[in-house]
This record gives structure tokens, C-alpha cells and sequence, in this order.
């Protein structure tokens, strides 16, 4: 039988999965519906919001003609980001759960073309009913007179921004196992992104809307709408096109494509993996180790320029939105703001932390395996990245990453020039160091020696029962003052409120009530003294465990 | 390489947690070989089919499918197996033709046209040609079966990895599923299947392999494996040409014979012992002086094997 040559991953229209996909999902019946909807949808908005512009509010034609773009592009984006998500999740699932992937498994091809052939072909009657809105924009585009290069780079950024969220997608549908669940986590992932992220990213966290197209969007926002409203944007600006990493000016365009660019080419590792070998997990050691240590880069980067303006400040932000002229001058950042924005760095660094380190820590039976494959090839030991090796390493490497970032940011906030005169003390920088250790190593030595049972269990009873009741408390202490105390205990025993209570430790710089500013810290302290010591007995207990483990192999 | 086996199983081993599916067996198959693998349900069959199949790697061992090493070589080992699974599912959204033109695709078996004549001839190798643009979904179970096993032929694989083919498919499918399946051994493929229908597996296996409790308790010929697992006690039935009452007392007589009774020259009795000393009590019982006409030992059937394995393990 002749063969033609092997299928290469970037001929996508000669990609069997591709091909499968565009003729059971473009058959004319199903698509026919959905595209007659689209095009309701988009004709409708642009003739209402054109005719608006033209009829009622006399702008000039040109003005007029952009009047549509923006419902167009939010059209697209729930079209492209929530359908499109939504199905590839759903399709992967549905693939595993009819059985039919083990045959695709099967086939010789590599994985990433079989990673391309579904990411482009599950969404393709999405890109199909996207590519049929796209002349009510093209002719908004044209006759709006917006500038090629500032369409080009928006829906650059707008298709990148899709591949990232199908990818998303696709490895919710290869972790997740139930169809309905893996397309609605996708798509509550991408409403996620999009509603609480940029609230989270006024905390600091700037680097998270780089995996959004708000920044992209926000730069040529000026230029796409009625020129009026434009200039008034562009007024309000001072750098335009730009973001700054570290002493870096970077384009906007340039930053969003990177670090979407990253995170799709983790994304894309992931599932190569999964096709190559089933069992094994999401993310090697070597790459989730470096990509956290690039995530701590990246926050600093595109934070660390924001501190010396003030617009890093949530405060700032809503200070020039809604403060008029005179007072504006006068803001400056407020000390609880510095705590909250320290606290929630360090709250997002520790999740990120713990998310890495549950996909990289073995279990006990992939640990078993790879002992006794070891011993069959005639090693003494494991491979020190290899899936059944201890996380531990990697995973006290990643704590140092993280607390190091942690304090950075921290310590360029407090020491800046809007708090004069105030420094982190040492003590600080031991509260942090300790909130990662008990809260990185902790979780791991838990999650490697006990198991992923004990470890949610624990994460339960200690990581949200305490805080739940404590807030219970919290909230009765509105009136009955002394329970305050015992709630500021209570919640110092979970290890989600560490962070903020380390980040309280800077209380020189916010004035509390004396019972609450006395019990914070010692509640922090006694808490993170017994986390500690329980870390301890867990290291030691892992190494029992690992020993035994090699044994029983 | 042309003398390399098609299968060769070295030290296979599986284990899911604490469970051991398959323990540490070796096997090696010929070229041109139908081999039936046979055990009860947890004996490891499946576990051990999808390592050979590249789909699930073992926790050690090593797989030869003609020369190349499986966990070495994927996609070359992919090219030359046709993994067929149990309860053969098909996608909901293709139709019979699209379903195999698209595996055509993914095995690069050449051009647009080719795939699709490579598929009809496929459709029409299982009896589906009017149904080639039926839903996959709207197939029955049987037509499902074999719509998936033309699937497993499409790429002219040298090893076909058959679980269950059989299960589903009526009597007059599962003649033409065995004698598909013997043309293929007959044109140099190596088939490896397992079936509940023993009768039918032994008249188209030309070897057996019995699993139970992850281990290969026997392989070789189905009399090989007879002889091996079978009864150590038989049932003789002996006819003489006359004096059949004074035959049978005279066997009652002996070491190992028990239950003895006759009808006319028929005499039936249980004996137990090995093959030499059957043969020794045939030739006592020639040299007693009666005409022996026939010496038949009642063979051990490959259900009461298999039910005396699964009767072992519930013990």
C-alpha cells in the first residue's frame, strides 16, 4: 500500500483532524442554523448601532461608520472565546467518552499535529460563523478609515487571544472527564479572565492582562471609535503603545503576544505530553519550575515601573476616573492599600505555587512504577525530572522563586517614594520567607508523603473551615467586640489568609484598633510557628515514606 | 529483521496501585500466527492488548512487533499494528465511510481517492457496502463490530490486536470474522485475539495462551494447553469386541480406574494418571488378551479449563 509522507503539524489543511472535524461540523444543516443566527446578530447590531450614529446622534459618516466596531468585536468575542472554549473542551471530552481517542492515540501521527488537527478543527464552525461577521466589520474598518496596522495588531492580538483560551480548553478537556463540567469550566475560565482578572490585575498583578485583549484593546481603543471620544482618550494618556518591563518600553502589541505566546506553549507541552503518554503528567518538572520562575519575572517586570507613577496603585486608578481636577493632585496611596495589594501578590504567587506542585508531585504508585521499572533497567535511582521522582527539590527551588518575587515587589512598594522613610524590616522578610515554606514545602511534603486524599482533606478542614468561621465570627464582632480576637485566630490558622497576615506585619504604616493590631501578628506568628513544625515532621516523614516506597518496589 | 518474530513479550509487567494485572509474562508469536489469548475477566488480557497496542505503557517489560521495539519506535510500531478494542466504539457524528476514509487520512495511506477506495474495499471486506453512508451511530451492535474491525484492516497492519471481536456478532458474522481473520494469517499477518466463544477460538487460533490472575498459566497448541491444564483425572471409554463384563472387572482391578460400568462392548470408567500410565493400561489391557477396538480419552473442553481457573480464584 503506498503512504504518502508523514502528516506535518503545520499543514493544517492536510491535518486528518482537521479535515474530520471541518466535515462533521460544517454539514450544511447544523452550520446552516447557527450561521443564519450569527448573521442576524451581526447585521443586526451593525445597521442599529450605524443607523444610531448617522440618524440620532448626527456624527460625521466617518464617526458613524466605526460606531459598530466595538458591539462587532464583543459579537466575535463571545463567538470565538466562549463558544469556540466551550466546544473544544466539550468535543475532547466527548472524544474520550465515546472511547473513540485511543484510536487517534493509534494513529502515527505526531502529537503536536494531533494537538493542531483539534485545536483548529473542534472550534471550526466558530471560525466559520467568526469569518461571516467579518465583512460588516471589514466595511466599518474601511469606511471608518481606521488604520490597517491598528486593525491588523487588534485581531492579531484578538486571534491569539482565542487560540490561548482553546488551548485552555483542550487541556480541560483532557484532564477533565465529564463533558457538561470540561465545557463549563472552559468558558467560566475565559468569563474569569475577563471580569475578575482585570479587578485582581489593580492589585499588582498587571502581568495577567497581558492574557486578555484589554490591553491591546485599551491602546487602539482611541483610534476605533468616533474620533471625538477618541481625542478625549488620547488626552488622558502619557506613554502610548508602550508598557514598560522592568527599564524596558516594550509595545503592547509585542508584550500581549509574548506572554500569551508562553503560556500557549505550556499549554501545548501539556498536551503533547498527554499524547505521547496518558499517565503521565501535565507539565514536567523542568518546565513548570522555569515557567514559575518566569512568572515571578513577569510580575515584577510589569510591575516594578508602575510604582514610581503611582498607577500601580489601585487608588490612582479610580482617583483620575472620578476625581475632579483640584483634588486628583493631592492623591497619594493609603497604607491599607499597600498591605492589600502585598497580601494579594502573595496569595496568587502561594496558588500558583500550589497548582504547580500538585502537577508535578508523583503519587504513590507512579512513584512505585518507576521504582520498579528502575530496578528491572538495573538503576539505583530515579531520573531527577523524571515523573516518578520526588517534587521536592523543584518544588523548594519555586518557594525560593516566589518568596524572593514576593518581597521584591513588597519592599519596592513600601520603600518607594510614596511612603518616606519607611523600610521592610527583617522581620517582614522572615514573615514571608516562612509563609512560603509552610504553605510550598508543606503542601508538598503533604501532598507526596500522605497522598491526594489526606491533602484535600486537610485543605478542607484547615485551608477554608477556618476561614469560613472565622468570618462568621468577624461578622458578629461588628457588635460583640470580643470576638475579634478569636476570629483573628481562627482565620491565622489557614494557610490562604498567610499571606495577608505576613503582609500586616508592615503595621507600622496602617493604624488598627490596638486588640486587632495586637492579635494579628501574634495569631501570624503562632500559626505559622506550628505550620512550621509540622513542615518539619512532614520532611522527615517524606523521607520515611519515599524510603519505604523504594522497599515495597 | 525478517527473522525476527512478529510479537516477542519479554518480562511484561502492569500494575494499577497496588494490583498487579499483568505479571511479569513472556510470549512470542510467529509470523503468520492466530493466537488466542484466554482467561477470565481480570486475567490481564485487555491490560496486556493495549501495551502491545502502544496505548498504555507497562511498568516494565519489553515489546518486539517484527524487530521494532515499541516503547523505542512508537509511530513505526503504530504503523504496522491494528488495535480492534472491546466494545468497538465509533464516533456519533460520522458516517460509515467518513469514520474509515478519516483513519485512511491518519495512517497517510496516500491520496483523497485512495483513502476512500481503500475504505469501500475495507467496507466490502465486512459486508457493509450498503451501509457506507449510514450513521455510525445508527449501526447495530454487530454491524458496529465489524464497522471497527474493517477499521483495525485499513492500513494492512502485520499485527492485528483483536479484544473480544467476536462479542455481538451473529453465528453467520462469526464464521465470516474467522475466516476473514484466517486469509489474513494466511497472507502473513499475525492475529492475536481474545474471545469468550472458546469453541470458536480454538478452531481459528492455531495457538493459545491462558492468563488468569495476570500470569500465562500455559501456552502453546490448544492440545498443548489441554494436555497441560487439563484433568488429571479422564474419562476413558474402551470398546471391545467381546467379553466387555469380564473387561470391566478386570479394570476394576487396577491402580487409578474407578467408576467402571458397560453397555454391550462400550465399557466407561474414570482414570486417573498420566499419559504413560494411560499408555501402560491400554497395553495391559491388550496383553489381558481382550480385542481392544478403541481407546478414547474424553479431552478436557477449554470451558471446564476455564471454569476450573475461575473456580480457583474465587477458592
Amino acid at each position: 500500500m503506498p503512504r504518502s509522507p508523514s502528516i506535518t503539524f503545520w499543514k493544517i489543511w492536510a491535518n486528518p483532524i482537521f479535515r474530520r472535524y471541518c466535515q462533521s461540523r460544517l454539514r450544511p444543516r447544523g452550520l446552516g442554523f447557527t450561521l443564519l443566527i450569527t448573521l442576524i446578530l451581526a447585521a443586526f447590531l451593525f445597521f442599529i448601532f450605524r443607523f444610531n450614529a448617522i440618524y440620532n446622534i448626527n456624527i460625521d459618516l466617518i464617526d458613524a461608520e466605526r460606531a459598530p466596531i466595538i458591539p462587532l468585536l464583543f459579537l466575535q468575542g463571545v463567538i470565538l472565546f466562549l463558544l469556540g472554549t466551550g466546544q473544544v473542551a466539550g468535543g475532547m471530552t466527548a472524544e474520550s467518552d465515546e472511547g473513540v481517542l485511543d484510536y487517534q492515540r493509534l494513529a502515527p501521527m505526531s502529537p503536536l499535529a494531533k494537538v493542531v488537527g483539534y485545536l483548529f478543527g473542534l472550534p471550526i464552525r466558530e471560525y466559520v460563523c467568526f469569518a461571516a461577521t467579518m465583512p460588516f466589520t471589514l466595511w466599518a474598518l474601511w469606511r471608518g478609515m481606521v488604520e490597517w496596522q491598528i486593525a491588523a495588531q487588534l485581531y492579531l492580538v484578538f486571534l491569539s487571544s482565542a487560540i490561548l483560551y482553546h488551548l485552555t480548553g483542550l487541556v480541560a478537556g483532557t484532564v477533565i472527564k465529564n463533558k457538561r463540567w470540561a465545557f463549563l469550566a472552559s468558558m467560566g475560565l475565559v468569563f474569569l479572565l475577563y471580569t475578575v482578572m482585570p479587578q485582581v490585575s489593580n492589585f499588582g498583578l498587571a502581568y495577567f492582562r497581558h492574557l486578555t485583549l484589554y490591553p491591546v484593546f485599551e491602546e487602539y481603543l482611541a483610534f476605533i471609535l468616533p474620533r471625538d471620544q477618541g481625542a478625549l482618550i488620547l488626552a488622558g494618556r502619557s506613554l502610548l503603545g508602550v508598557t514598560r518591563f522592568f527599564d524596558l518600553n516594550l509595545s503592547e502589541t509585542f508584550v500581549t503576544l509574548f506572554s500569551q505566546g508562553i503560556l500557549s506553549a505550556t499549554l501545548v507541552s501539556m498536551l503533547c505530553r498527554r499524547w505521547r503518554r496518558a499517565e503521565s503528567h501535565l507539565l514536567g518538572k523542568i518546565w513548570a519550575t522555569v515557567l514559575f520562575a518566569w512568572i515571578q519575572i513577569a510580575l515584577l517586570g510589569n510591575a516594578l515601573p508602575l510604582i514610581r507613577p503611582g498607577q500601580i496603585f489601585p487608588s490612582n486608578e479610580f482617583n483620575r476616573r472620578f476625581v475632579a481636577g483640584g483634588l486628583r493632585e493631592n492623591w497619594s496611596p493609603e497604607p491599607a492599600e499597600v498591605i492589600a495589594m502585598a497580601g494579594t501578590v502573595g496569595f496568587v504567587s502561594l496558588a500558583i505555587l500550589w497548582t504547580f506542585t500538585a502537577i508535578i508531585t508523583p503519587n504513590k504508585f507512579t512513584q512505585l512504577n518507576g521504582w520498579r521499572r528502575a530496578r528491572k533497567k538495573g538503576r539505583s535511582s530515579l531520573g531527577v525530572a523524571s515523573d516518578p521522582a520526588t517534587a521536592l527539590p523543584w518544588v523548594a527551588f519555586m518557594t525560593a522563586c516566589g518568596a524572593a518575587g514576593w518581597i521584591l515587589f513588597t519592599r519596592a512598594i513600601v520603600e518607594s517614594r510614596w511612603f518616606p522613610g519607611t523600610e521592610i524590616s527583617p522581620i517582614t522578610t522572615i514573615a514571608f520567607i516562612l509563609v512560603f515554606f509552610t504553605g510550598g514545602i508543606g503542601f508538598q511534603t503533604l501532598l507526596e508523603s500522605k497522598g491526594a486524599r489526606t491533602t484535600v482533606l486537610v485543605a478542607i478542614l484547615l485551608g477554608v473551615v477556618p476561614l469560613l468561621l472565622g468570618s462568621v465570627l468577624a461578622t458578629i464582632s461588628a457588635k460583640l467586640t470580643a470576638l475579634a480576637t478569636p476570629a483573628i485566630w481562627i482565620i491565622a490558622l489557614s494557610p490562604v489568609a498567610a499571606p495577608s497576615y505576613a503582609a500586616i506585619t508592615t503595621l507600622d504604616i496602617v493604624n488598627l484598633p490596638l486588640v486587632i493590631a495586637r492579635a494579628l501578628p501574634n495569631a501570624f506568628w503562632f500559626s505559622q510557628g506550628i505550620a512550621a513544625l509540622i513542615t518539619l515532621y512532614l520532611l522527615t516523614h517524606l523521607r520515611h515514606s519515599r524510603r519505604t516506597i523504594k522497599n515495597e518496589a | 529483521m525478517t527473522s525476527d518474530p512478529a510479537i516477542k513479550v519479554r518480562d511484561l509487567r502492569v500494575d494499577y496501585g497496588n494490583f498487579v494485572a499483568v505479571d511479569d509474562i513472556s510470549f512470542t508469536v510467529p509470523k503468520g500466527e492466530v493466537l488466542g489469548l484466554v482467561g477470565p475477566n481480570g486475567a490481564g488480557k485487555t491490560s496486556t492488548f493495549r501495551v502491545l497496542a502502544t496505548l498504555m505503557e507497562p511498568t516494565y517489560g519489553e515489546i518486539r512487533v517484527a524487530g521494532i521495539d515499541i516503547s523505542e519506535e512508537v509511530q513505526a510500531a503504530r504503523r504496522i499494528l491494528g488495535y480492534m478494542p472491546d466494545l468497538a466504539p465509533v464516533p456519533s457524528d460520522l458516517k460509515a465511510r467518513e469514520f474509515l476514509n478519516f483513519h485512511a487520512q491518519s495512517h497517510s495511506l496516500g491520496s483523497r481517492a485512495q483513502c476512500l477506495e481503500r475504505a469501500d474495499e475495507c467496507l466490502a471486506t465486512v459486508n457493509l457496502e450498503d451501509k457506507h453512508n449510514a450513521w455510525c451511530r445508527a449501526l447495530s451492535r454487530g454491524e458496529t463490530q465489524r464497522l471497527v474491525l474493517a477499521k483495525t484492516m485499513l492500513h494492512h497492519p502485520q499485527v492485528l490486536i483483536l479484544d473480544e471481536p467476536a462479542s455481538g456478532l451473529d453465528p453467520f458474522s462469526r464464521r465470516e470474522l474467522r475466516l476473514a481473520l484466517q486469509n489474513l494469517a494466511r497472507q502473513g499477518a499475525t492475529v492475536i485475539v481474545s474471545s469468550h466463544i472458546l469453541t470458536e477460538l480454538t478452531e481459528m487460533c492455531s495457538s493459545i495462551c491462558i492468563m488468569n490472575q495476570g500470569r500465562l498459566l500455559a501456552s502453546g497448541s490448544a492440545e498443548e494447553v489441554r494436555r497441560k491444564l487439563g484433568r488429571s483425572e479422564h474419562q476413558l471409554t474402551i470398546t471391545v469386541l467381546q467379553n466387555a463384563s469380564e473387561a470391566a472387572d478386570w479394570l476394576r482391578l487396577k491402580t487409578g480406574v474407578h467408576d467402571v460400568s458397560h453397555t454391550d462392548n462400550k465399557i466407561t470408567c474414570g482414570f486417573t494418571g498420566n499419559d504413560e500410565e494411560q499408555t501402560a493400561l491400554l497395553a495391559a489391557l491388550v496383553t489381558a488378551g481382550y480385542s481392544v477396538k478403541t481407546f478414547e480419552e474424553q479431552a478436557t473442553s477449554f470451558e471446564d479449563i476455564l471454569v476450573e481457573v475461575a473456580e480457583g480464584n474465587r477458592n
